[in-house]
């Protein structure tokens, strides 16, 4: 069975078995009264933690502003059914479009900034919300907040309320537990794990980030929608910055991992206090060190504990796989020009790193660029990934004039790239880590199936087939690196950029990466390579670029390049001219 | 139109306030890389040791003041004990949660015990105030710019003209290079905590006679120290200070011309605007770009 | 006498091992050079003595007192000074403050006198007089090099790990830092020193140890090395060695 089909039956199997689960809760739960309005409380507040698990756990940004979405959303069905007269579901929708695109808007301002901004402007928007709602009387019904807020025809009644409820909850966990599996979702948890490795392997950050962020809002504004409808009666202060806390603290005491950590959190979190009604002065103050005591004590969460201990991941069968294309082609080095930058220069204030440097790698060829540490290779190569913004000069791909491409646009175009200081994703395993690889857009795959063919393939080849299942972080440091290969790999490049591949190896691993890279040589795979290690560098290039300041300082075949007196001296320095 | 100079006046009053606690944040920032989330629990726990030592306890106004810094000093190092120390080597994050997790636990164990209406305190000085051309100047209001225009030197001073500053310097620009020249980072770190708490305490006591003291105050300061930062620009000194008075002095005069109750909302409207404008704020630099 | 002795010293950074059992002595008033391309474990070295580094095991030997597992300030105070790869200055402090936090590890030396050494330092690095009250960031490589140095000496080292003094300075600068360090054994101090730029180390060097791949490959005075086959492959590879 294909692995889309697989996943689609668990999926269903699944969201069935908590349909009927749910069923079976607004069956036997009371129609009114204490427990039906706890079941109540939880089934929205999780759909909102839902939203904090894809915004913090799947995309690694942190906001605080989960209870001014509910809040939104809440008062979205509260004043378009009271005041305005708008029909229930209709007044729910608009909430989730506004939240979302509020949350979008936010995310626009501060997600293409580095991690505390989204943090600190979500509070404010917290702060901001809390004040419209209470301020502005005229509208929103001031700190008394709106009382009677009708449920919808046919939802009147407290258990079918709470079985509408509970099918939203499952429809949002179930549409959680896909977006994980998805594209969507694998390249969030690439940024959470390594923006700039994703950003290389043609994952758009701030897109994704902006997404995630915006989804994470929609949810919250369904869960307030329904909260509303829940309870008849809402007020500012249930949406106060103190309610994104708690919110915040369920999903990282469930784990934010996954969807089902967020609804044991909720549920934790929303009965506990219940119970522990005797710290009601202080429950607040107890949630503040349990936050404390998580983030030390249990960092994945009590999800994280209980799939750490229930969830072995299964090998995968080693049933075979159609091999990667560029296998299909033979060792032909041509005239044609892949790679070409022109007067390259990166500045940083007065030094110059790399300071006008013609390259040009012909199709099928093994180039390499070589030269003393601090010479500007890595930001050569920085420079061509489009990591770095040129001072000067162009980067053409195929002819095309890439230099203002942004790293993702790059990799469309077939560039990809690995790094000298490893970077995997770390979150996900070994196979995952290669099919985001291989499901780079430009890339002539098509469908999860197609993909996860391409991404074996490409586990065949460098030999760690047998290790796909595993966390990548699982793996030796060295077979980490032929991760990173295999992810490169799998994308199909048009040429493949290797950042010293063979920092860090032993001797042993050195000879197998010196022979992986005659396999691919072998198959007319474009490579640029920048490696210290010259008896790598001279066992695979045709060609090679020397640099030393920055500068060019010679651009030739192996041989005329070792025995450049200039190369030497940037190498062993000057010789020796007394004979001591 | 004659308004205006006593409203500047009150606003860089207020703005002062926040300068002094964004630069307690600021330094965490930068000699521990920490974003401290309860920083504004800082003002509102040192309000309230003021008022158990001053209003409670009856101790004298002076020997109080004294000794509240002082505990909130000992109070930073052991928020850094349980907040930070423990989770230093771990994703910035995890700090982050685990210092807004501090800031919970401390405003809702103030709440358990002193409940939500105010405190009342008094200010620095019990005299009156008195007319500068047209401008008003109430003595706490004055003290508040005096006591922050004096300690900003008094930083200065210490961190460019002593050796003791020079090394905290020297830590918060490259801690593993300090710890290489024999410098006890650690130390200077723990210290930077205490530091940091007691100013924000300092701050906390000295507007407590403007806004009462409640557990309010830690939400209300600390969000604006932050605003007043990233405006500023995140991790400058000057920055954190000239962030505060802006903030101050635009909410005082939004207050007074535009809406009160909305007085709290400028802040962030300016944050928002600065973060679309100009991200790297009025005095940061461009923000890095590293691979 | 032996100031510094290693032996069997293994480290790893994450999975990966980079040192896989150095030995290496250093005595008394030598300059010990540290050759070796990169990635073959010459920084990861220095920074096991200075206590950097997270995953070791072996033994590190100073003065005759184990010091493997001290805290990094605490070695500095033990009078072993180390200037990093990339100079490492604080950007935001004047040279002279720079110099002058070199110091940090003797405590207890009067301000007085610590201002006199500073003015003696500049008296030493005369290009630096100039710069007293620039900041770091501002200086050329070169000049920061010297800085970096000078900072080093402050501590009145007994062992100075200098790492990759040459990185990124012009063929000029170098040899104007080499003269430094020859100078600084002259005066006393022992030096251990990491360079990539083989000639110029061995120029100054009284025994030299050549490392691949985190283990020695082969030791000797400078005239065994210069020319050993083995040496030039581990920079240039086969095909420079046999041209």
């Amino acid at each position: 069975m294909s692995t889309a089909a697989a996943f689609r039956q668990k999926t269903i199997t699944y969201g069935l078995i908590g349909f009927a689960a749910v069923m079976a809760i607004a069956f036997i739960a009371p129609s009114e009264g204490y427990y039906l309005n706890i079941l109540m409380h939880a089934a929205n507040y999780a759909i909102a933690v839902v939203g904090l698990v894809i915004v913090l756990g799947y995309c690694g940004q942190f906001a605080l502003c989960q209870a001014a979405f509910l809040g939104i959303g809440a008062y979205c069905v509260g004043l378009g059914t009271g005041d305005y007269g708008i029909p229930f579901f209709v007044a729910l929708f608009l909430g989730v479009v506004i939240t979302g695109l509020v949350g979008i808007f936010l995310g626009l301002t501060t997600l293409n900034l580095n991690g505390h901004y989204l943090g600190m402007v979500t509070i404010a928007f917290q702060m901001i919300v809390t004040m419209v709602l209470t301020n502005w009387a005229g509208f929103t019904h001031g700190p008394d907040g709106i009382t009677k807020i009708p449920r919808p025809a046919g939802f009147g009644g407290g258990s079918t309320y709470l079985g509408l409820c509970l099918v939203c909850l499952v429809a949002v966990l179930v549409f959680a537990y896909v977006l994980k599996a998805s594209r969507l979702g694998r390249a969030m948890q690439a940024v959470r794990d390594n923006e700039i490795a994703a950003s290389t392997c043609g994952v758009d950050v701030f897109f994704t980030k902006t997404v995630a962020f915006g989804i994470c809002a929609a949810l919250a504004g369904l869960g307030g929608g329904l909260f509303a409808g829940a309870f008849n009666y809402i007020s500012p202060d249930q949406f106060s910055f103190g309610e994104s806390v708690v919110l915040l603290t369920m999903a990282l005491l469930g784990g934010v991992e996954s969807a089902f950590g967020a609804l044991i959190g909720t549920v934790l979190l929303v009965v506990l206090p219940e119970w522990l009604r005797f710290l009601r002065q202080i429950y607040l103050a107890v949630y503040g060190g349990a936050v404390i005591a998580i983030m030390i004590f249990m960092p994945r969460g009590v999800w994280g504990l209980v799939s750490k201990y229930l969830f072995k991941t299964a090998p995968i069968g080693s049933a075979p796989v159609k091999p990667l294309p560029l296998l299909s082609r033979s060792a032909t080095v041509s005239d044609e020009i892949v790679l070409e930058t022109i007067g390259l220069a990166k500045y940083f204030g007065g030094l110059k790193a790399v300071d006008g440097v013609d390259v040009k790698v012909r199709k099928g060829s093994v180039h390499a660029l070589i030269g003393p540490n601090g010479s500007g290779k890595t930001t050569m190569l920085n420079l061509i990934t489009g990591l770095y913004v040129a001072t000067a000069g162009t980067v053409k791909l195929s002819g095309q004039d890439i230099t203002a491409l942004k790293p993702h646009d790059r990799t469309r175009l077939g560039m990809c790239r690995t790094f000298q200081n490893i970077r995997v994703f770390r979150g996900l395993t070994v196979l995952e880590n290669v099919i985001i690889g291989a499901e780079r857009r430009g890339n002539d795959v098509e469908g999860i199936d197609d993909v996860t063919e391409r991404a074996l393939a490409a586990l065949d080849f460098v030999g760690l087939r047998d290790r796909a299942h595993l966390p990548v972080g699982d793996l030796p440091y060295g077979h980490q690196r032929y991760v990173e290969i295999a992810r490169a790999l799998a994308g199909s490049p048009e040429i493949l950029l290797l950042d010293e591949p063979a920092a860090g190896l032993n001797s042993t691993e050195k000879t197998e990466m010196a022979e992986l890279l005659q396999r691919l040589k072998g198959h007319g795979t474009t490579i640029f390579i920048i490696d210290h290690d010259m008896r790598l560098i001279e066992q695979v290039a045709d060609h090679i670029t020397v640099l030393n300041f920055g500068r060019r300082i010679a651009d030739d075949d192996p041989r005329s390049v070792f025995t450049h007196p200039e190369v030497i001296a940037a190498y062993l320095g000057e010789p020796r001219n007394e004979t001591a | 139109m004659s308004m205006l100079p006593q409203l500047l006046f009150t606003g860089i009053c207020i703005g002062s306030i926040y300068a002094l606690v964004s630069l307690g944040f600021v330094l965490l920032i930068r000699a521990a890389n920490i974003v401290n989330f309860a920083q504004g629990q800082f003002s509102m726990l040192g309000a309230y040791f003021m008022v158990i030592l001053f209003a409670s306890l009856g101790l004298n106004y002076g020997l109080s003041l004294f000794l509240a810094v002082v505990l909130m000093a000992v109070f930073g190092v052991l928020f850094a004990c349980v907040s930070y120390w423990p989770l230093r080597d771990r994703n910035p994050i995890a700090v982050i949660i685990s210092t807004i997790g501090a800031g919970i636990l401390l405003d809702n164990t103030v709440l358990a015990a002193y409940g939500p209406s105010p405190q009342v305190l008094r200010g620095l000085f019990e005299g009156e105030g008195f007319l500068v051309g047209p401008i008003y100047m109430d003595s706490q209001y004055l003290s508040i710019i005096v006591v922050t225009a004096v300690l900003v030197s008094l930083q200065y001073l210490v961190f460019e003209k002593t050796t003791i500053g020079k090394k905290i310097q020297a830590t918060s620009q490259d801690r593993e290079m300090a710890a290489i020249l024999g410098i006890p980072t650690a130390l200077i770190v723990m210290g930077i905590f205490a530091y940091s708490a007691a100013l924000g305490g300092l701050a906390g006591i000295l507007i407590a006679p403007i806004l009462y003291v409640s557990v309010g105050i830690s939400a209300l300061i600390g969000v604006k120290a932050f605003a007043a930062n990233i405006i500023g620009g995140f991790g400058s000194i000057p920055g954190a200070i000239f962030g505060g008075l802006i903030i101050g002095i635009v909410e005082t005069l939004g207050a007074a011309y535009i809406s009160v109750p909305y007085r709290d909302a400028f802040a962030f409207i300016i944050l928002i605007i600065v973060l679309l404008v100009r991200p790297q704020g009025l005095f940061g630099e461009r923000i890095s770009e590293k691979a | 006498m032996k100031l510094l002795e290693i032996k069997g010293l293994t480290a790893r950074y994450n999975a990966g091992e980079v040192l896989k059992g150095l030995d290496l002595c250093v005595e008394e008033g030598e300059i010990v050079a540290l050759l070796g391309s990169n990635g073959a474990g010459k920084s990861t070295t220095l920074r096991a003595i200075s206590g950097l580094m997270a995953n070791v095991s072996g033994e590190i030997v100073f003065n005759g007192a184990p010091i493997l597992g001290l805290k990094t300030a605490a070695i500095a105070r033990l009078e072993i000074a180390y200037v990093p790869e990339g100079r490492r200055l604080f950007p935001g402090l004047s040279v002279r403050d720079n110099i002058l936090l070199g110091s940090s590890n003797r405590r207890g030396a009067p301000a007085t006198q610590l201002k006199k050494e500073v003015d003696a330092m500049f008296d030493f690095f005369p290009d630096l007089k100039a710069l007293e009250h620039a900041y770091a960031w501002t200086l050329s490589g070169g000049q920061m090099q010297m800085v970096a140095v000078a900072r080093g000496l402050m501590a009145k080292p007994k062992l100075l790990l200098l790492d990759e003094p040459s990185l990124g300075l012009g063929p000029k600068i170098v040899q104007q830092v080499f003269k430094i360090i020859a100078e600084i054994r002259q005066r006393g101090t022992t030096v251990l020193l990491v360079e990539q730029n083989a000639s110029v180390a061995l120029a100054v060097a009284d025994r030299a140890y050549v490392l691949d791949a985190g283990v020695l490959l082969v030791s000797g005075t400078p005239n065994e090395l210069w020319g050993n086959k083995q040496v030039r492959a581990a920079y240039l590879g086969g095909l420079a060695a046999s041209a």
